[in-house]
Formats: C-alpha cells, sequence, structure tokens
C-alpha cells in the first residue's frame, strides 16, 4: 500500500493534542453543590488519582482518537496498486459477436469481458471520461465520453450477445475518432479476437488489447444446402468443421419438418473438416435441420437450418469457347438453367439472371440486365482494366474471412498465368495473384450500376483449380451471391444479422414474418419489395405472403471466423502496436479513503450515542413506561 | 416584622396539634406534663410511711382509721417539658430552592408554636460549628413568646456572614476539616449543658461525618432525639451530564466527576445506601428517621410524616 499524500501523517500530530486536552480537562466546567460529601464517598476511587488514570475508562476519548486515526488515514489516500486503467479517459470496445458467446469462461466470453469492463471502470478515477462502444454485426456507440461510471455501467450491460461478426474496424476507428479529441485517452478491446482487420490500421490513443477465452474445443456446421431435384427427391449437403486441436466424433442429426430422419457419427481430424451428402430426404420436406448432438463450448453453430429451394430457376448464360469443367460444375448446381452462348452471339443476348464471360472477349456495351461473372476477361470494359499478364503467380487470400472464400482452400492452387486487372473502386479484392514483386487481385466483387460484379483473373484451364474440392465450394459461394433470391423470390439463406429485401407479389402489401421464437413481424412493402433486417436469431422464419402463399428464410451463423474459438493473443494486424505498450500489464491505483472516510463517518456517529446514551436512555425508559402504562389502561 | 413565617389560619389549625413526649421527664416549673417526680396534682400514685418532718396535713386519716399507722398520700407531679430544636445552619444547609435552611426554620416554627400552645418551653440552638452560643434561643415559655421565636427565626435564615478561606481549608487535612465542622463537638458540648432534656428535633442534612458521634451523646444524656434529614431535590436527583469540577459550598473543596447515566445511577444508589445506614443507626438508639425532601410541602411534613413517625399528635 502506498499513499498519495503522505503529509497528512504529520496531522497524526493531533492525537496527542486530543489525549492533553482530556488529561488537562478543559471542558470541565465548575458547579457549585451543597456539598461533595456523598459524591467524594462515591468516587473516591476517581478523585486524586494520577492523570491518566482518569482516561482508563474513556470510551469516547477511545471513538475520537480511532475517528481522527481514520480521518487522517484517509486524508492520506492510501491507494493499491491494481491491474486496472489510469488516465483521464477510457474507451472500451466489447465484441458481441457469435464467437463471444462460448462458454470457456463461465457463463460466457461476453458476460466475462462485461464484468471485466465493469471492473475496470471502476477502478477508473472518478474524474475520468469512460467511452463504451459494441463492437457487434455493426459498431455502436452506448456510452460516450461520460464521467458518470453508473451510466457506463449501464451501457455495458445493455451490451447483448450478437449472433454474427463483429466489425472491429468500424469500432477501431469511432474509438480513434473520440481519442483524437481526448488526449491521454486508453482504448481497450475486450475481445476473443477473431475478427478482421484492415493489414494497416492507424489508431490514435494506446490501444490494450484484453483477449478473453481460454479454448478452441469447438465443432461447427459450416454449411448446409437443400438441392431439390425437378423429380421432387431432396438432397441435404452439409460440412461439418473441427476447430478443436484433437480428433473427435460427433453425431449429426438431421431433421425434416421437426420429425428426425437421419444421425451420423462423424469421425472430423483435429482442424479439418467432413462433408456429408443425405440423400432421399422425405420428398414434402420443407425445412431441414441438422444438429451436433452433445456439447461443445459454441452451441449457435452446432445447429443450421435450410429451406428447400423454390422451384423456379435461375437462367443462367455461359459465354464460352466450351469449358468441360464449367460445363460439369453449373449442371451439378441445383436450380440452375445455363444457356451456352458462342462468342460471337453475346451482342445480342437475351435477358438473364446471371451471365458468365469465360475467357472471351466481353462485348461492347455489355448485357444491360443480369449480373456479371468474368472469367479470365480478354480484353478491359467499361467496368474494369486489364493492364498486363502476371507469369505462374501465386494465389494469396486477402480476406480470409470473406463468404467467397468459405470452405475454399486456394492455397494448393497453382496457376499458369493470371492477367493483371487494375482493381477498380467498386470492387473488393478477395485474393492476390503475386509474381514477384508484382501484385494484383485473382478475385474480386462488387455492386456497381446495380448489378452484381465479379472478376476471376485466371482462365480455368491453365490452372489446377478445377480439379481442387474447392473448386465446387467455391462455385457455390460465387453463384450464392451471384444469383441471390433468384431461385425464389425469397432467399433461402441469409447470414444471421444480414437484412434482406424480396420482392412482394403483385397485390400484396404486407409481409408477415414468424421468427424462430414464434414472434410475428410485419412488414410493409416500399415499391413493391420488403425489406427484413432483423435477423439475428439464428433459424428459420416463415414468411406469409397472405393467401397461402407462403415462404420461408433460414438464417445461419456459417462463420469459420466466428466459430475457430481460439482466442488471439493479439489482434489481427496490431501485434508491433500493442505490443510496444506492454500489452495486458495494465496498472492502476486503487484508492482506500472512501470506506475509510465512511468508517469514520460511523464512528463519528458511534461516538455521539455514546455522548449522548443518558438522554437515549431515559428515552428509552420514557417509552417503556409509557407503553406500560398504555397496557395498563387497555387492560378493562 | 416584614416578613412573617406563617399566617393566622395556618397557626390555628397548628394549634389542633401537640407534641408527644413519649415517656415522663422531670422539668422546672408546674405545667402540664407528667413528670417522673411526686407532686401535688390531684392524681393519686403512691403510699409511703409517716417519717417526722413529712407535712401532716397529706397523712391519709383514713388509712390511720383502719390500721392505726401513719401513711403519707403521693401525687403525680405535672411539671412543664423543654423542646429542643436543634438547626444545621451550616452553608450547604443554604443551598437548594427553596433552602434547606428555609425549611428547616418554618418546621421548627411550626413546631415551637405547637410547643408554646401546649405550655412547654421551647429552644432553638443554630448548629454552625463551633459558635453554638451565637444563634441560641434560650427557652420560652407561653404563647405570647412565638413571636420572639419567629423573629429568631427569621435572624437564623441569614447566609453566614463572610467567605470562608477555601484555599486554607483545601489543604487542611481532613482531621482539621472535620474539627472545623465540629458538629460532633458542638452537639455534644450541647448534650453536657442542655438545662433539661426532653423531645429534641433536628434539621440537618447531616453532609458531615461526625453526626454520628454527636447523636450518640444526645441520646446518652437522655434525648428523644428525631433526626429530620433534609435534601433539596436537585441532591436527590443532579442533573449534572457531562463533565464537571463539584465544589463543596461549605469547604471549597472540589471533585471532578464524569456524569453519564451509570455515575448518576451509581449516585442515587449511594444516596439510598446512605439513608437505609442513618435508619439503621437511628433505630437501633431509639431515635426518629424522617428524610425529607424540600420539594415536599410544609403541611405534609407536620400534619403526615411527623404524625406517622410519632413526634405530633
Amino acid at each position: 500500500m502506498s499513499f498519495l499524500a503522505p503529509g497528512a501523517f504529520f496531522l497524526g500530530l493531533l492525537l496527542p493534542v486530543i489525549v492533553a486536552l482530556y488529561l488537562l480537562k478543559l471542558r470541565r466546567t465548575e458547579r457549585e453543590v451543597s456539598s461533595t460529601y456523598l459524591w467524594r464517598r462515591m468516587v473516591r476511587d476517581v478523585e486524586a488519582n494520577a492523570p491518566w488514570q482518569k482516561l482508563r475508562p474513556n470510551l469516547l476519548l477511545l471513538l475520537q482518537l480511532l475517528f481522527l486515526a481514520l480521518l487522517i488515514f484517509a486524508l492520506t489516500r492510501p491507494f493499491q496498486w491494481s491491474s486496472g486503467l489510469t488516465g483521464e479517459a477510457a474507451i472500451f470496445i466489447i465484441d458481441s459477436s457469435a464467437s463471444m458467446a462460448a462458454t470457456d469462461t463461465a457463463p460466457s466470453r461476453l458476460e466475462a469481458a462485461k464484468e471485466r469492463a465493469r471492473q475496470l471502470v471502476g477502478e477508473l478515477p472518478d474524474t475520468a471520461r469512460v467511452t463504451v462502444i459494441e463492437a457487434g454485426q455493426e459498431a455502436a456507440v452506448r456510452a460516450a465520453s461520460t464521467r458518470d461510471q453508473r451510466q457506463a455501467n449501464l451501457a455495458i450491460d445493455a451490451i447483448r450477445q450478437g449472433t454474427g461478426g463483429s466489425d472491429m474496424r468500424v469500432a477501431l476507428e469511432l474509438a480513434s475518432a473520440i481519442a483524437a479529441r481526448q488526449p491521454g485517452t486508453q482504448i481497450v478491446v475486450l475481445s476473443d479476437g477473431n475478427v478482421s482487420l484492415p493489414e494497416r490500421m492507424g489508431v490514435r490513443g494506446s490501444l490494450r488489447f484484453l483477449p478473453i477465452g481460454t479454448g478452441g474445443d469447438n465443432q461447427a456446421i459450416g454449411l448446409l444446402t437443400l438441392d431439390a431435384r425437378p423429380d421432387g427427391r431432396l438432397t441435404a449437403f452439409a460440412v461439418v468443421n473441427n476447430f478443436a486441436a484433437a480428433d473427435v466424433t460427433r453425431r449429426l442429426v438431421l431433421s425434416a419438418d421437426g420429425v428426425t430422419v437421419r444421425a451420423y457419427d462423424l469421425s472430423i481430424p483435429a482442424g479439418g473438416q467432413q462433408t456429408l451428402t443425405a440423400e432421399d430426404l422425405p420428398d414434402g420436406a420443407q425445412v431441414v435441420e441438422a444438429r451436433l448432438d452433445g456439447a461443445d463450448l459454441l452451441a449457435l453453430d452446432d445447429r443450421a437450418v435450410a429451406v428447400r429451394p423454390a422451384a423456379r430457376a435461375v437462367r443462367a448464360a455461359l459465354v464460352s469457347q466450351g469449358n468441360v469443367f464449367l460445363r460439369t460444375v453449373l449442371a451439378l448446381l441445383p436450380g440452375m438453367e445455363v444457356t451456352e452462348v458462342t462468342p460471337e452471339d453475346a451482342a445480342s443476348l437475351g435477358s438473364f439472371d446471371l451471365v458468365i464471360f469465360d475467357a472471351v472477349a466481353p462485348p461492347d456495351p455489355l448485357p444491360a440486365a443480369g449480373n456479371l461473372l468474368f472469367i479470365a476477361p480478354a480484353r478491359g470494359t467499361a467496368l474494369f482494366g486489364v493492364t498486363g499478364v502476371l507469369q505462374t503467380p501465386a494465389l494469396r487470400a486477402l480476406d480470409a474471412g470473406s463468404f467467397l472464400l468459405e470452405n475454399v482452400d486456394l492455397s494448393q492452387v497453382s496457376v499458369l498465368d493470371a492477367l493483371q486487372i487494375s482493381a477498380p473502386d467498386w470492387a473488393v479484392p478477395v485474393v492476390a495473384a503475386d509474381a514477384g514483386a508484382q501484385s494484383a487481385p485473382a478475385l474480386l466483387y462488387g455492386e456497381t450500376g446495380g448489378r452484381r460484379v465479379a472478376v476471376l483473373a485466371f482462365d480455368l484451364r491453365h490452372s489446377d483449380l478445377p480439379l481442387q474440392p474447392a473448386f465446387p465450394l467455391l462455385w457455390i459461394n460465387l453463384t450464392n451471391w451471384l444469383a441471390p433470391g433468384l431461385r425464389s423470390d425469397v432467399p433461402a439463406q441469409v447470414q444471421a444479422g444480414e437484412s434482406l429485401a424480396f420482392p412482394l407479389p403483385e397485390g400484396v402489401t404486407a409481409a408477415t414474418i414468424t421468427r424462430p421464437d414464434g414472434t410475428r413481424v410485419t412488414v410493409q412493402a416500399e415499391d413493391g419489395r420488403a425489406v427484413f433486417a432483423d435477423t439475428t436469431a439464428l433459424g428459420y422464419y416463415q414468411v406469409d405472403l397472405g393467401e397461402e402463399r407462403r415462404a420461408g428464410f433460414a438464417a445461419n451463423l456459417f462463420s469459420e471466423q466466428e466459430s475457430r474459438l481460439e482466442p488471439a493473443a493479439n489482434l489481427p494486424g496490431m501485434a508491433e502496436q500493442a505490443g510496444a505498450q506492454d500489452a495486458g500489464a495494465l496498472q492502476g491505483m486503487r484508492e482506500w479513503w472512501r470506506p475509510l472516510a465512511f468508517l469514520a463517518l460511523g464512528l463519528l456517529v458511534g461516538e455521539w450515542l455514546v455522548y449522548q446514551r443518558a438522554a437515549l436512555i431515559r428515552l428509552r425508559d420514557q417509552l417503556r413506561r409509557a407503553m406500560r402504562t398504555g397496557e395498563r389502561n387497555a387492560k378493562p | 416584622m416584614s416578613e412573617r413565617l406563617f399566617d393566622e389560619a395556618f397557626l390555628q389549625r397548628l394549634e389542633r396539634l401537640a407534641l408527644v413526649a413519649r415517656r415522663a421527664m422531670a422539668g422546672q416549673t408546674q405545667g402540664e406534663r407528667r413528670s417522673p417526680r411526686r407532686g401535688q396534682s390531684v392524681e393519686f400514685a403512691d403510699f409511703r410511711p409517716y417519717v417526722a418532718g413529712d407535712d401532716f396535713r397529706r397523712i391519709d386519716w383514713n388509712a390511720y382509721a383502719r390500721l392505726e399507722r401513719f401513711f403519707i398520700k403521693l401525687f403525680v407531679e405535672e411539671e412543664d417539658l423543654t423542646v429542643h430544636f436543634l438547626v444545621d445552619t451550616s452553608r450547604s444547609m443554604h443551598w437548594g430552592e427553596p433552602s434547606k435552611i428555609g425549611y428547616a426554620t418554618r418546621a421548627v416554627g411550626a413546631l415551637g408554636y405547637i410547643a408554646l400552645a401546649g405550655l412547654d418551653r421551647v429552644t432553638v440552638t443554630g448548629l454552625l460549628g463551633d459558635n453554638g452560643g451565637l444563634a441560641y434561643f434560650p427557652p420560652h415559655r407561653g404563647k405570647q413568646q412565638a413571636m420572639k421565636l419567629f423573629a429568631f427565626l427569621l435572624e437564623l435564615q441569614k447566609p453566614p456572614a463572610g467567605n470562608m478561606a477555601r484555599s486554607a481549608i483545601v489543604e487542611q487535612p481532613s482531621t482539621e476539616l472535620r474539627a472545623l465542622t465540629g458538629v460532633a463537638r458542638s452537639l455534644q458540648n450541647y448534650a453536657a449543658t442542655a438545662p433539661a432534656p426532653g423531645p429534641l428535633v433536628i434539621f440537618s442534612d447531616l453532609m458531615d461525618d461526625g453526626w454520628q458521634d454527636g447523636l450518640r451523646a444526645l441520646a446518652g444524656r437522655g434525648f428523644e432525639v428525631t433526626v429530620v434529614h433534609l435534601l433539596a431535590p436537585e441532591e436527590a436527583e443532579p442533573a449534572l451530564e457531562g463533565d464537571f469540577k463539584l465544589l463543596d459550598a461549605e469547604t471549597g473543596a472540589g471533585v471532578e466527576i464524569t456524569g453519564d447515566y451509570e455515575l448518576l445511577a451509581r449516585y442515587r444508589a449511594e444516596l439510598a445506601t446512605w439513608q437505609a445506614d442513618l435508619r439503621h443507626f437511628c433505630a437501633a438508639r431509639g431515635m426518629g428517621y424522617v428524610p425529607m425532601l424540600t420539594s415536599v410541602p410544609l403541611e405534609e411534613l407536620l400534619f403526615n410524616w411527623l404524625r406517622r413517625t410519632g413526634v405530633l399528635r
């Protein structure tokens, strides 16, 4: 224990002064009585005694000395070094993504993070400004620069477990902006570190990352899709990932419309995955649910729901010189009608939902409608430019968490040559092709001009990608994104927390959506489309469009990032920045004067009570007497 | 006389009372009290054989006729009685509201008036240390002497002149202190010099250790002693909460106390013990003991307490 104001100990010199006052009896008033005869008879032992013996039974003196000692002790402002924060301002970023629901730190990582944040807030000086930012699917400031710790605690308490990812980038940008206004700000990130951040990110203020969580023992359903053949047969396709460090066997239970139909015991190697195809599910089944029996750290990803795809097929045009791989994979994709078009006819294309240009020169102008996928375009278009060729590039995932790369491993893929495509503003590069010092995006996607566009920079025939297991998965991801909601008016599947918009049939103005917990929401149409954003609860959402017309979609947590629970030691890309700050070793002063002052106050009250006890006892006796006479009067 | 002790109505009520003497005592002149002597009243007492020199007018001739021997008839003598009042006039008696001395003198006035009305002699002595002679009301007889008595009592109420040399007293050892108050000695002197023993009433607060010796001497002389122990209400229930230095009104000696609930409770217990001791002491020597607070009306003392004790009838 140390002291902020040890000089106050000199006030201890007042203690002997109190004793001296008692010895001198300065407070004695002289009173003449008829005779001291009786008093002398009684207090013979007290009278004429040595001075210090006067102090012997004096409770008041003892209490006063204690009171003063406590007061002085409080004035010296004792404190203890504790693992807390110092400084005038602190920003707490609390990750509320799905992975924070893991139960390795009971009751959950989020609760542990909140508890730690509350503790840190309590250790802050009273004058410190506290900002609380929740890094959920969307980053939000819950309490801004408040000096009211109670308000900060309320804001922390109000953070709820999310079911999606965490937008840590925006949260850090917000924190950085606030820190720029407040010098001496400390940013504390309470997260398990499973977030995606840009490679270089400048953050103002000193950043400290407090990793939450201990284990990574988790298995997750990474994918669940349904394929309805034209003849009505239903096939489910599921991927189960094991993120634990040991091989496990889990039982996967499939149920159709609430009735258990299949159970599989899957042996999954450590860090690997197991795929499963369940054919011949009951024909009429609309909703298929997969569930992993048993328990692991995260329950959110042990359950997935898939909805039977609607009958309407996606109309796709494949502009190609003939590509057997593409033809095969497109034929395998459920619900897709593919029309092959030669490059010569490309200029006069009809209306298609999706147009794929496979290693041909795209027509100019581009088709007016439909989403576009360019594979190794022979020349640039109005959307992007082609500047050169990279020889034998190595592929590198720029954003491993991107939905396009879900379950896709491109590290084993070899490429002969790739086009050097200048990334336009609207596009997000997902995979980079590195050839020596040169680097260019190998896969990019984005929305421009009201349509979705993706570009793959290398020719499939100049790579071994079509021979890898990653190929069909990549295609599912690509076509899921390029042709969403095309299969049905209502998309069959959304990421938890993602908003969805779907057109309503003619004459229908509102859709009623029944959420997984049974609550119903009515969504009014705007311009013939219904927009629904509250998909945080995982499970099956039923959409009633009126007149017996029904649809549904499933919200699932298919996120490798959230299912990979192993806590990170630091934020990605923040290693050197936080390392310089002596991460984790937070030190703060916990002051003790408050309880001491309260104790002193209690002593003061006690001293007063002792001083007035004669009056109090008299009062008590009077009360008793009054009650006794009252009782006597009450008797007949 | 500017001040009066009593009004006429009170005095008339007093005349209905009479002092009681528990046994016959010798007086000085002819009176209304039964005396141990034989004398000339109408009440027959005894016979005794005639011896030469007896008054032959008192020979019982009827006895001579039957027995042919001379017998003298003896009659009970009736004499007067001297009632003694002792009033403690030390400084402590001047304390309290109303003062104890005032209460004591009014009580003496009332009792003295009763005695005078009953044709008894009344003598009052103020006990002020050694100089008892200063405040001495010699035996008087007859109701017409009442005014003289009252005047003396009013004089007695005045506080003693001159302050005591406190510093000198404080340094005195306790034996000297006792000699100065000298209650025991003045009582012993009184017992030795009083002309005729009789009923004796002492009014005092007894705040001194010498009282017991003095009372013993009085009882030995044959007085019928009644002790009226006067206490002011402030002495019975002192309102002393806090730290005080108590100064003795008589000696100026100080006692330091911290008055709290326990101490005051102890004080009350001590007072009760003291009074019980005194009552025991008096009962053992055939004395009456009347503890009295000055807050009790005088009528209550006279018409109730003293009748109950057997001093008045």
